[in-house]
């Protein structure tokens, strides 16, 4: 029960928006910043992590509409064995999974029920975003500073049916570890190479971006979607 | 400051779309629709949507319900009905409320909106109409002509009110974008054809762009509907041998 509304799993998103950006960043100190979970990073090339940076517009979904903003590592499943080499590094990102280590939304409902269900790390947050504009951008806010913003320019379009249709997402929260299998159907997607512009401001998490690089970092890829559906099934601890 | 939306027709479609995308920016929205299970299914789990059953065909309730709304930044205005039928053969009843749903539901919440946003300097009018308004095909004559009517009542309204701090826009999406009309299944079989239309979250993202550059009126959301608006302007006769060939019965 959520705000005395019953929620049943999986919970689906029937409408969303997203537009995301992809940084590599070094795997040592990104490492450091997800340790509290208990899992491992993972290092597609030697000693580099992959972070992720997302601003999503959710219209029509169970948790209703709201804006939500994420920051997120590629992990390694947890119990798989480091891969050696470099084609054990490219088998290995075949299973990697999305930790989230940060996902401020602003809305009271959605916020509840990400914690409670899942453990998300979900805090509210004032969330501008334009996803109509030649540029989308977004921003996080709280009592009016600036955390974060993240501008985004749209690339070529892929054709529908392209890109990961079931991942993984990681979740931490006090202490507990879960695994979240999610299902994801975009359509309207672009990507490119670059093409993100990040803004810290004086958040924490700001912080933690800022010793990694990302206010200086050229983005690996940009993506945009214009739909995506998303299913979410019920969390799963696991211990690292 | 939270801003509040006046978005009716919020029960399906542009208009269910329009108020779900406005409460996910953290607007309070009034939605309004005569519809109810639809406007539930609208707000679901969204505390700041405030469902309102209303018929914008009567005045007194559109006033009543903007009035309890409070000052109103921006008015989604996409509640509209399209029955198709033979210019001669459509029941005049049925032709009476076309008019009072789509023109005059128009002039209601104008009324009830529009002199506040004016007082306040300030404000986002959106009024959807249809491309039917400037390209009338056979089967539309009540709502195209009625259309038409919101297109003439809104530019004059846009020329009335230039330079006072309130967009008025005008959006004009193809029929297949919604609201409306869009042939029963019974009258595609009969030989109806709808164009492909734009996805209804692009018509909305084609709203945005327009109100972020001040002074503009019409919006013609996609490709399809701005070749359809040129082709009327520049090569009337091959449209209309075009949609007479593309509607007939078959």
């Amino acid at each position: 029960m959520i705000q005395g509304e019953k929620v049943t799993l999986p919970v689906r998103i029937r409408d969303a928006a997203v537009a995301s950006a992809m940084f590599a960043v070094p795997a040592a100190a990104a490492q450091a910043v997800i340790a509290y979970s208990g899992l491992e990073i993972a290092e597609p090339r030697r000693g580099r992590a992959v972070c992720s940076l997302a601003f999503v517009r959710y219209a029509d979904g169970d948790l209703g509409p709201y804006h939500e903003f994420a920051v997120a590592f590629l992990v390694r499943p947890p119990g798989a064995p480091p891969p050696s080499g470099p084609l054990g590094r490219l088998r290995g990102l075949a299973g990697v999974g999305a930790f989230i280590h940060w996902l401020p939304v602003n809305q009271p409902f959605t916020l509840e029920a990400g914690r409670t269900i899942w453990g998300f790390p979900k805090e509210l947050a004032d969330i501008p975003l334009d996803l109509s504009g030649r540029v989308r951008r977004c921003a996080v806010r709280f009592d009016g500073r600036t955390a974060i913003e993240l501008a985004v320019r749209p690339g070529a379009p892929l054709p529908n049916g392209a890109g990961a249709p079931r991942l993984d997402a990681y979740s931490c929260m006090d202490g507990v570890t879960r695994r979240t299998p999610w299902e994801v159907r975009p359509s309207g997607v672009r990507m490119r190479l670059g093409g993100a512009a990040v803004r810290l401001g004086d958040h924490p998490v700001a912080e933690e971006l800022r010793g990694l690089g990302l206010d200086r970092a050229r983005a690996l890829s940009t993506a945009t979607v214009g739909h995506l559906a998303m299913t979410f099934e019920g969390a799963a601890e696991v211990r690292p | 400051m939270r801003r509040t939306a006046l978005v009716t027709g919020a029960a399906s479609g542009l208009g269910a779309l329009a108020a779900q995308r406005l409460a996910a920016a953290a607007w309070d929205v009034v939605a309004v629709d005569v519809d109810e299970p639809g406007l539930a299914r609208t707000a679901l789990r969204s505390p700041n949507i405030h469902v309102r059953a209303c018929d914008v065909a009567d005045s007194g309730a559109v006033a009543a319900v903007a009035a309890e709304a409070g000052p109103v930044h921006r008015v989604v205005h996409a509640a509209g009905i399209g029955p198709l039928g033979p210019g001669l053969a459509q029941p005049l009843p049925e032709v009476e409320r076309v008019v009072r749903v789509d023109y005059l539901g128009t002039v209601h919440v104008v009324r009830a909106t529009l002199p506040g946003m004016l007082e306040r300097g300030r404000g986002e009018l959106v009024l959807f109409s249809s491309l039917g308004a400037w390209v009338p095909s056979p089967r539309s004559s009540a709502h195209s002509a009625a259309k038409a009517a919101v297109n003439a009542y809104a530019e004059s309204l846009w020329m009335e009110h230039r330079g006072e701090g309130v967009e008025i826009r005008c959006v004009c999406p193809s029929p297949a974008d919604g609201p409306l009309p869009r042939p029963s299944s019974e009258q595609r079989a009969a030989g109806d054809s709808a164009p492909a239309g734009t996805p209804p979250g692009a018509v909305l993202d084609a709203v945005e762009r327009s109100l972020a550059r001040a002074g503009e009126l019409y919006v013609v959301p996609g490709p399809l509907a701005q070749a359809t608006v040129l082709a009327k302007r520049y090569a009337p006769g091959l449209l209309r041998a075009f949609l007479s060939r593309a509607t007939a019965p078959r």
